[in-house]
């Protein structure tokens, strides 16, 4: 409704003033700019980066402290971690989701706890996870700097994106679905597995894949907990390098470390865009979905 | 969904069976290292080539500050604290110090920056707002940018004792954390004045990054007056250990300042100390 109103030919309501244009004026300049930066920055990382950039790059071990050779170690450790996290905050997500949209009302004093909760804890800066994860997991626990304390610091991080954006994608299953089940006897349980979760799986996908680029890109948690070692970790209790924290170092710490870092930029932002366009393909194909059930 | 469950469990007793994996020869186990930032990469590196001499060792190397390394050290968190800085009168009775090289604190300007050399007492003047002009001190007529480093970092405390000065009385327009970070604050700043490690700003300056290390006092920092003595603002850089450290911390430790490691020094432009 109110779409309609706003969308509406300006024209036809009035005539077109200076501060008007001036004010449209403006809009597409600020647009112009915010577009303009994300361009800016992409071109100077591949201005710097790609000419460091080679399949080597990829397969090689880090020499000269990351100054030479590759980032293969790095790329390993980047994804033992990632499946560390997404190990954890899958079924832990899954389930809070589960609890949210399936079984208690959504005013309930409970679920309002909960979603508050989460709603501070995406609020909470990721350095603090660091120091949380490296207090918890790293001296506590005693796994010490490690892959599995990183990964465990960052499942509590992607938590609450992933809980939220599954939650959604099973909200949009059509309560016809649910009705349908209770007509043929399935308890809720074998109606969440064969029926629910089936049909929200494309949406589950979707959260699956932004906690990916959301874990993918963080640093500062990681400082703290799975460290800095430039090694293919050989367990989950090893030390490794992701590629933020990669980035991190060789721009801060080593000498003549910038180009380096730059390549490197590159290899994420690469990854990065690559899981923007799996989100932006996942959820066309969802959407279509669901407009499909409802028709 | 319970499968998946499972797997974590299996997933967190692997990670908590593998922390505390302890040493069962003399070079065999696990070190882990903590601090400087300044050091973490020549350790690291270090570390890298102590493995390969040493198969069944692993070197973990974790940054964090001199202050981390000293207190992980102190606390048994860590094998080895690395520092570049001296350790307090508390700390050296917890800890064993060994020194492992010298580096240097050298100021700089940005390359466009006439000015080459500073007197000691310029340079108070221009870090305690005492000057604010580039022209006073013979440059261009110029507004000075201070940048300074954040509290616990090594290199202000060091920078602070050579010039006797009290923490406040640095009048900072920008205060940094990394060595990088400064680097790249004065090169992107022509009236801005900074303090790095001798070492990384040569390597910086080296590779036509727009800095320039002036000298003090009509000494100039290179890694040759670092070297000889001949250049004042200097700084120890040191490995420290528990009071009874273990056989493997004690093998890491000569490695590290074996002559047959000197080159990697070098790599990072610091000194090694002397046999």
């Amino acid at each position: 409704m109110l779409d309609r109103v706003l969308t509406q030919p300006r024209a036809k309501c009035r005539k077109v003033t200076l501060p008007d244009r001036l004010a449209a004026l403006l809009v597409w300049t600020v647009a112009t700019l915010v577009a303009g930066m994300l361009l800016w920055i992409v071109l100077d990382l591949l201005r710097h980066g790609l000419p460091h950039l080679s399949i080597g790059f990829l397969l090689d071990a880090p020499r000269d402290a990351g100054r030479a050779g590759g980032i293969a170690p790095v790329l390993v450790a980047t994804a033992m971690i990632l499946i560390v996290s997404l190990a954890v905050a899958v079924p832990l997500g899954l389930a809070t989701a589960l609890l949210l949209s399936e079984y208690i009302r959504r005013g309930s004093r409970f679920a309002g706890f909960v979603r508050h909760a989460l709603e501070v804890l995406a609020g909470v800066p990721s350095i603090v996870f660091g120091l949380f994860g490296n207090a918890l997991f790293v001296r506590y626990f005693g796994m010490g700097y490690s892959v599995a304390a990183g990964g465990l610091t960052l499942a509590c991080m992607v938590l609450p994106l992933f809980v939220r954006a599954s939650e959604e994608a099973l909200r949009s299953v059509p309560d016809d679905f649910r009705r349908a089940a209770d007509a043929l006897g399935l308890t809720r349980a074998a109606a969440i597995r064969s029926v629910l979760l089936p049909a929200a799986l494309p949406g589950i996908l979707v959260a699956l894949v932004l906690s990916t680029g959301r874990a993918l890109a963080e640093a500062a948690a990681l400082l703290f907990t799975s460290g800095y070692v430039l090694r293919v970790p050989e367990s989950l209790g090893d030390s490794g390098r992701t590629l933020a924290v990669h980035i991190y170092e060789l721009a801060m710490n080593v000498p003549g470390g910038e180009s380096q870092a730059y390549a490197t930029g590159v290899v994420l932002l690469g990854a990065l865009l690559l899981i923007n366009l799996l989100t932006a393909l996942l959820g066309r194909r969802y959407g279509a979905q669901v407009q499909g059930v409802r028709r | 969904m319970r499968r998946l469950l499972l797997g974590v469990l299996a997933l967190a007793l692997a990670a908590c069976g593998n922390g505390d994996q302890t040493a069962d020869s003399a070079t065999g186990g696990r070190l882990e290292i903590t601090g400087s930032s300044t050091l973490a990469p020549l350790i690291a590196e270090i570390g890298a080539r102590f493995e390969a001499a040493h198969p069944d060792a692993r070197i973990a190397v974790q940054t964090g500050g001199s202050s981390r390394g000293i207190s992980d050290a102190a606390e048994g968190l860590a094998d080895i604290g690395m520092s570049s800085r001296e350790l307090t009168e508390t700390e050296q009775r917890r800890l064993r110090q060994h020194r492992i090289g010298v580096d240097g604190i050298a100021v700089i300007l940005h390359r466009d920056n006439p000015v080459d050399r500073l007197s000691r007492e310029q340079l108070v003047a221009l870090f305690t707002g005492g000057v604010d002009n580039w022209q006073e001190v013979g440059g261009a007529d110029r507004a000075v940018t201070v940048v300074d480093k954040a509290d616990g970092r090594a290199t202000l405390t060091e920078f602070l004792r050579f010039f006797d000065l009290p923490r406040e009385a640095i009048a900072a327009h920008l205060i940094i954390g990394d060595n990088q970070h400064g680097i790249r604050s004065v090169a992107g700043n022509p009236g801005a004045i900074g303090y790095v490690s001798v070492g990384a700003g040569t390597v910086e300056a080296e590779r036509g990054t727009a800095i320039r290390l002036v000298a003090i006092d009509e000494q100039w920092p290179t890694l040759e007056t670092v070297r000889n003595g001949d250049y004042a603002l200097t700084r120890d850089l040191i490995l420290v250990s528990g009071a009874e450290p273990s056989a493997l911390t004690l093998a890491f430790i000569d490695f590290v300042r074996d002559a047959a490691v000197h080159d990697l020094y070098a790599d990072f432009g610091y000194v090694p100390a002397a046999e």
